[in-house]
């Protein structure tokens, strides 16, 4: 561990001269700033439109922005998921400026970063990023770089648990794939030859490009139309007026220390569970999270960097909760401080094993939203079922073709102040993430899904009940191997401000001819048969306020509608349901 | 019984264009529209046009009933009827947050109670094998449940329908029987693409909107033929043509956008008429501005739809021209936030209360406000002088915005009024800048057509800020909806998913296939139509083998695989700026549109002109460019003869809609009357 994740700061490449306060017009300056945001959501639509792999235009895994010349960020597309917001592609543009120092940065110059000590993330998250000059035709001084980060659908490494990060692909540490505008083909050939799937790759690759270069230019077209001075003046006031939101919006929080642990089940490889213990501090306009108190390093590959996954998770629940409707820039996060030793799952070293690296994200971002439930009671929501509930069955069909059929548990989210929780969603750590048809589903894998239902009573009860999770029943036609990695399940969502816990997911298979039922929630493979029913139950979200103050009509309604049994609203709301199912609170 | 007339029912009015085939007579009214019984307002509308039901033999009309309808959640008590362990299906829905950092997101509930969800037992495998049969006897029995419960409409979908329907068929013709006087609809007869979350939200939001819409278009179709009507009515289909009574009231759905689609139309047939290769159509109204593209005359159809927007919303798979709307329009609210930053919009103050200047309570500045006060619009005509404008109150309620910005006086007004156009501007540049390179377009080659109230006063700044060089505005561009209601053709969209490697052996299916769509389409359009004349257009969606996203392919008629191919690589590489000639394509959807035209009025009759010849008059309009006020030339658009050239700065005024030609520009008026705009060619 050499502690370069701590280095990766700002330095100052910008002559103080060029930073002299100076008067703007307030116009010019939201034009700009319009223009930024409105420059990074065009190439945000242009990858959609031309990258190959699905993790792309469906999960939406990437994310597009730009940073000044000393790598801050600057705008970044307002879509995207919610683990790059926390600034990836400024993390990899300093790592660069450090290795490569400005003078060795051309215009024309193409550099991309996926390293464990630079990102802390898998692999697979690759940054690109070329200088931005004053002029469109590449004249003039460097002003800041265009960046875009994109999951590379394949880049080698084992399909099974990994021990180290070594196990898990190729490293890029800050790499010229074009010098001075023209592609480097040795770069090229080795990225080529270290994937499984180089078609797909080398085409998204072409999209992540063809991204950078275009969003150069028409940040170029925006630097040419103000001017150099006028353009990088806007953006000082735009990164302050950003802190300066932020830190109102926290000078309104009541000061304090506020905890919350919870525990994630296990590694994935041994059954210890992992603390997940955090600390928030809210003083005049400043919040502080304290990860001290969070599992260390772990030996399966829940990993992840400073960078990558202390700072993400803090500033995603940051942005959760106190700026969701503010673009995600340098200046915004400033208000934030983190307390982080090094060596913990969330800033582990960078050999470490990460290839599931986002696992105990949505656990730890919802712990500190839990935290702050007496500080923020308008904002904070119950626990979210907050499992990536991976599930994937594959093998050969009869005919020796392979077949890989991955889905994915969607559970209950948390309650708030003034409605129920919603769902079934994915978790905290996704976004605009789209399940798998089942009619899709049934012609790609041999399986038939016998059905998919809401999971009654498994929503926390209170005032406003949580979001329910799901069942769904697979019926398995070939013999197959199943993967899971299904977590959560002795600490399930929690309530707030009196609100109960939901109900956890788990994984079940029933055998066909014993009729035996094994819990399968962590799977490496495990054998199925031909016949088997194999159950995928996800959990509901956690409930708010206590259940006594549910208004008797949303019982009756919950009853009506199948959302509770009548076993439940006896049980979870303390009501009478008489057998023409109707509810009444009281004697 | 010479007249077509159109009719288009919006929020605030009702818009009617007739145009007599035989004496090239022209009509253009409005009346306010009519909650209640909406044909008062159209009749309202024949009395201020002078004429008379009778006198029309076509009737097009587009309305904004289901939209709303599913908006104001005003629909029938539908009930699901599906398989064995799907009813949940609607609500699951993808499992998506589109609003990632929206803790307390949630979707607009399900159109359809899950109490009034049903299942019975069939199932049918993905590739079309009966599993289980449909269990008749429990359909019997949920009939009676239905009927108990005294549910008004009946929405049917099995899982795998698509790939065999005859299950739906059959449960549709049995609950038929058993509810008479019920509204029963099935997925099958709405789309037969897979994704069951998409075609239940269909079928559900069918249902839903069914029982209205027909004792709407009943009613319509009474009320007139009790005034003496005689002729047809025709609706306007959210795919930009025109669909038969019957049809509409199978497929309501397929009125999802029948409002705002009269534009597009309008614009392809002028683009058409004019030589125009790419149109932006562009349409600002009082809340928002929309924009298509037009290439060829031909607007893009998407298969899907999200009613209520994708964030909150539900999709409906049905044809829809692929529209963009973003939240700028007259009524646009300019306001800062906590950090003293300008925003304008997606606030509307609609039309009640409005702009500040109409005096009817609203207090703060918009869109409209800021061009008032820069001379722009004419307090004293606006709409024909009906509604007198108040420069005062709209100078008073940009200074509030203007001084905490550090903008005083006469002078900082202005300037603030000038940088809420300007961020109007660049708002709505940014939607155009979007549809276009979604699909690999750039806006540079296209020309703006912009019409609607404020479009033909932002176009030529929308031009410049996209490097648009050309504007152009229609006659009528406040009307214009409900004139390209008058043009639009008889249509219908019918497509199916099919899968398989593009080869040799998948021509012949491939053209089997086709050939049964196209049998089924001009059955209809022959009956519904009694056309003649029927065109097709052969669409098909492709991608390389093992990819997830596909392409929408232009496939001529009788089209043999290499052809199919050369299409399929050409669209590729305009998309993702390569292809590959080893790599085989799959095939994933055959898409086919069947049109019949219409009779339709010939362009260069439609302007109204008038002979006064009226000498121009100017007026102070405030141009940055030009550092203040300067004089700019009024005239009256229909004094002005094609072939009229001029300079700006200049406005060209009529009913409806203000025309604004920059210091810079030129422009003039083309055979079709309409308004050239070159910008910055001084």
């Amino acid at each position: 561990m050499d502690g370069n994740e701590m280095n990766i700061q700002p330095t100052r490449n910008k002559p103080e001269s060029r930073d002299a306060q100076g008067t703007i017009d307030p116009i010019t300056l939201e034009v700009i700033r319009y223009g930024l945001i409105s420059t990074t959501n065009q190439i945000d639509a242009n990858i959609k439109r031309t990258a190959f792999s699905p993790y792309i235009y469906e999960y939406n895994d990437f994310a597009v922005g730009m940073t000044d010349i000393d790598g801050r960020l600057v705008a970044q597309c307002t879509g995207g998921m919610p683990p790059f917001v926390a600034d990836s592609v400024g993390t990899a543009v300093r790592d660069g400026l450090k290795i490569y120092g400005l003078d060795r940065l051309h215009y024309g110059d193409v550099v991309v970063c996926n390293h464990a000590a630079v990102q802390g993330q898998h692999l697979n998250n690759t940054v690109m990023y070329t200088p931005i000059a004053e002029h469109a035709d590449g004249s003039g001084r460097l002003i800041g770089f265009f960046a875009i980060n994109v999951h590379w659908i394949d880049i080698g490494g084992t399909m099974n648990n990994s021990h180290d990060i070594f196990m898990e692909g190729l490293q890029l540490r800050s790499v010229k794939m074009w010098s001075k505008g023209e592609p480097i083909e040795e770069v090229y050939r080795i990225i080529e030859n270290n994937s499984r799937l180089p078609t797909e790759l080398m085409g998204d690759i072409q999209a992540q490009l063809a991204g950078c270069f275009l969003g150069r230019d028409l940040i170029a077209n925006l630097v040419e139309k103000y001017g150099t001075a006028t353009f990088e003046r806007a953006i000082e006031i735009i990164l302050d007026q950003a802190e300066a939101a932020a830190r109102q919006h926290i000078r309104n929080l009541p000061d304090g220390e506020y905890v919350h642990e919870t525990w994630l089940d296990n590694d994935g490889v041994g059954d210890t569970p992992i603390p997940i213990k955090v600390k928030v501090i809210i003083k005049d306009d400043e919040i502080t999270v304290d990860y001290t108190g969070i599992a260390e390093q772990a030996k399966g590959s829940i990993n992840s960097g400073y960078h990558g996954g202390g700072l993400t998770t803090a500033r995603v629940a940051f942005r959760y909760l106190v700026a969701p409707d503010e673009p995600a820039n340098e200046g915004l996060f400033r208000p934030l401080k983190l307390i982080l030793p090094m060596g913990k799952i969330v800033s582990a070293d960078p050999t470490a094993p990460m290839a599931n690296y986002p696992m105990p994200f949505p656990t730890i971002i919802d712990a500190v939203i839990k935290a702050l439930e007496k500080a923020l009671p308008e904002r904070v929501t119950g626990g979210h079922f907050a499992t990536h509930s991976g599930f994937r069955l594959f093998g050969r069909r009869a005919n020796g073709r392979p077949f890989n059929g991955h889905d994915s548990g969607h559970g209950g989210w948390g309650a708030c102040y003034n409605h129920d929780g919603a769902g079934p969603f994915r978790t905290m750590a996704h976004g605009d993430t789209r399940l798998i048809p089942i009619e899709l589903q049934e012609r790609l894998v041999p399986f038939r899904v016998e059905s998919i239902a809401l999971r009654p009573d498994s929503g926390g009860a209170g005032k406003f009940r949580g979001g329910l999770g799901f069942e769904k029943r697979y019926r398995i036609l070939e013999d197959c191997q199943l993967q899971t990695n299904l977590d959560r399940t002795n600490h399930p969502a929690w309530g707030v401000l009196g609100g109960k816990e939901a109900r956890p997911g788990n994984v079940l298979v029933i055998d066909e001819k014993t009729g035996t039922k094994t819990q399968k929630n962590k799977a490496h493979g495990e054998p199925i048969a031909a016949g088997s029913i194999v159950i995928l139950e996800t959990g509901g979200g956690g409930g708010y306020g206590p259940p006594a103050e549910r208004d008797v009509a949303l019982v009756q309604r919950d009853l009506d509608e199948g959302y509770i049994t009548a076993e439940g609203a006896k049980k979870d709301y303390g009501v009478t349901v008489d057998d023409k199912g109707r509810v009444t609170r009281g004697a | 019984m010479s007249y077509a007339v159109a009719v288009d029912i919006g929020g605030t009015f009702t818009d009617l264009v007739g145009y007599d085939r035989e004496t090239r007579r022209v009509v253009y009214t409005k009346s306010a529209t009519t909650y209640g019984n909406f044909v008062d307002g159209i009749l309202d509308c024949f009395v201020k046009a002078d004429l008379t039901p009778e006198q029309a033999q076509y009737l097009n009309h587009g309305t904004t009933l289901v939209i709303n309808s599913f908006i104001q959640r005003r629909g029938a008590k539908a009930a699901l009827v599906t398989t064995e362990g799907f009813r949940d299906i609607l609500e699951i829905a993808r499992a998506n947050r589109p609003d990632p950092f929206d803790l307390h997101y949630q979707r607009d509930p399900p159109l359809i109670p899950r109490s009034l969800r049903f299942e019975v037992p069939e199932r049918v495998d993905t590739f079309g094998e009966v599993l289980a049969p449909l269990d008749l006897d429990a359909l019997d029995r949920l009939a009676e449940q239905l009927r108990a419960q005294k549910v008004e409409a009946v929405a049917i979908f099995f899982i795998n329908s698509f790939a065999n329907s005859a299950h739906e068929t059959q449960a549709a013709e049995r609950l038929r029987e058993k509810l008479p006087g019920v509204y029963i609809t099935c997925s099958t007869d709405l789309t037969r693409e897979w994704y069951e979350f998409e075609r239940t939200s269909t079928v559900a939001a069918n249902a839903y909107v069914g029982p209205q819409v027909n004792t709407y278009i009943r009613r319509l179709e009474d009320d007139m033929k009790s005034r003496g009507f005689d002729g047809t009515l025709f609706m306007m289909g959210s795919n930009g043509g025109l669909l038969s009574v019957d049809r509409t009231c199978r497929q309501p759905v397929g009125l999802v956008e029948s409002g705002p689609i009269g534009g597009c139309i309008g614009a392809g047939a002028y683009a058409e008429e004019l030589g125009f290769k790419n149109v932006v159509a562009f349409d600002m109204g009082g809340t928002t501005a929309k924009c298509a593209l037009v290439e060829d005359g031909r607007f893009n159809v998407e298969s899907i739809y999200y009613a209520g927007g994708y964030v909150h919303g539900f999709p409906i798979k049905s044809p829809v021209i692929d529209i963009v709307e973003v939240g700028s329009g007259g009524g646009s609210v300019a306001w800062l936030d906590s950090q003293n930053r300008l925003h304008v919009g997606p606030r509307s103050a609609g039309s009640t209360p409005g702009p500040v200047c109409y005096g009817r309570g609203g207090t703060e500045a918009t869109v409209t406000d800021a061009n008032l006060v820069l001379g722009r619009l004419n307090a004293d005509r606006f709409l024909g002088g009906e509604l007198k404008l108040d420069t005062a109150g709209a100078e008073r309620a940009i200074r509030k915005l203007a001084e905490p910005l550090g903008y005083s006086g006469e002078e900082g007004m202005l300037r603030l009024a000038d940088g809420i156009l300007s961020l109007a501007t660049v708002t709505m540049a940014g939607a155009i800048r979007q549809v276009s390179v979604e699909h690999g377009l750039d806006p540079r080659d296209f020309m703006l057509f912009s019409y609607g109230g404020g479009g033909p006063l932002h176009g030529a700044a929308l031009a410049r800020e996209l490097s648009v060089p050309t504007v152009v505005i229609p006659p009528a561009p406040g009307n214009f909806s409900a004139v390209g209601m008058l043009l639009a053709d008889a249509r219908i969209d019918l497509s199916k998913t099919f899968t398989g490697i593009l080869t040799q052996d998948a021509i012949g299916p491939v053209q089997d296939a086709f050939e049964a769509l196209e049998a089924e389409a001009a059955a209809s359009l022959r009956k519904e139509f009694g056309a003649r004349e029927i065109m097709f257009e052969r669409h098909a969606e492709m991608r390389y083998l093992g990819q997830r996203h596909n392409i929408k392919v232009p496939v001529g008629s009788g089209g043999d695989l290499a052809t199919i191919r050369k299409a399929f690589e050409r669209d590729y590489k305009r998309r993702y700026g390569h292809s590959d000639s080893e790599n085989p394509a799959e095939l994933q959807a055959l898409h086919l549109s069947a049109f019949a035209r219409q009779q339709r009025p010939d362009l260069s009759g439609l302007p109204l002109i008038s002979k006064s010849g009226a000498a121009p008059a100017s007026r102070h309009v405030y141009f940055k460019e030009k550092g203040g006020f300067v004089d700019a030339a009024v005239y009256e658009r229909s004094a002005l003869p094609p072939g009229f050239a001029a300079a700006g700065p200049a406005l060209i005024e009529e009913y409806g809609s203000t025309t604004l030609v920059g210091p810079f520009d030129r422009f003039e008026i083309g055979p079709l009357y309409e308004i050239r705009i070159h910008c910055d060619a001084q």
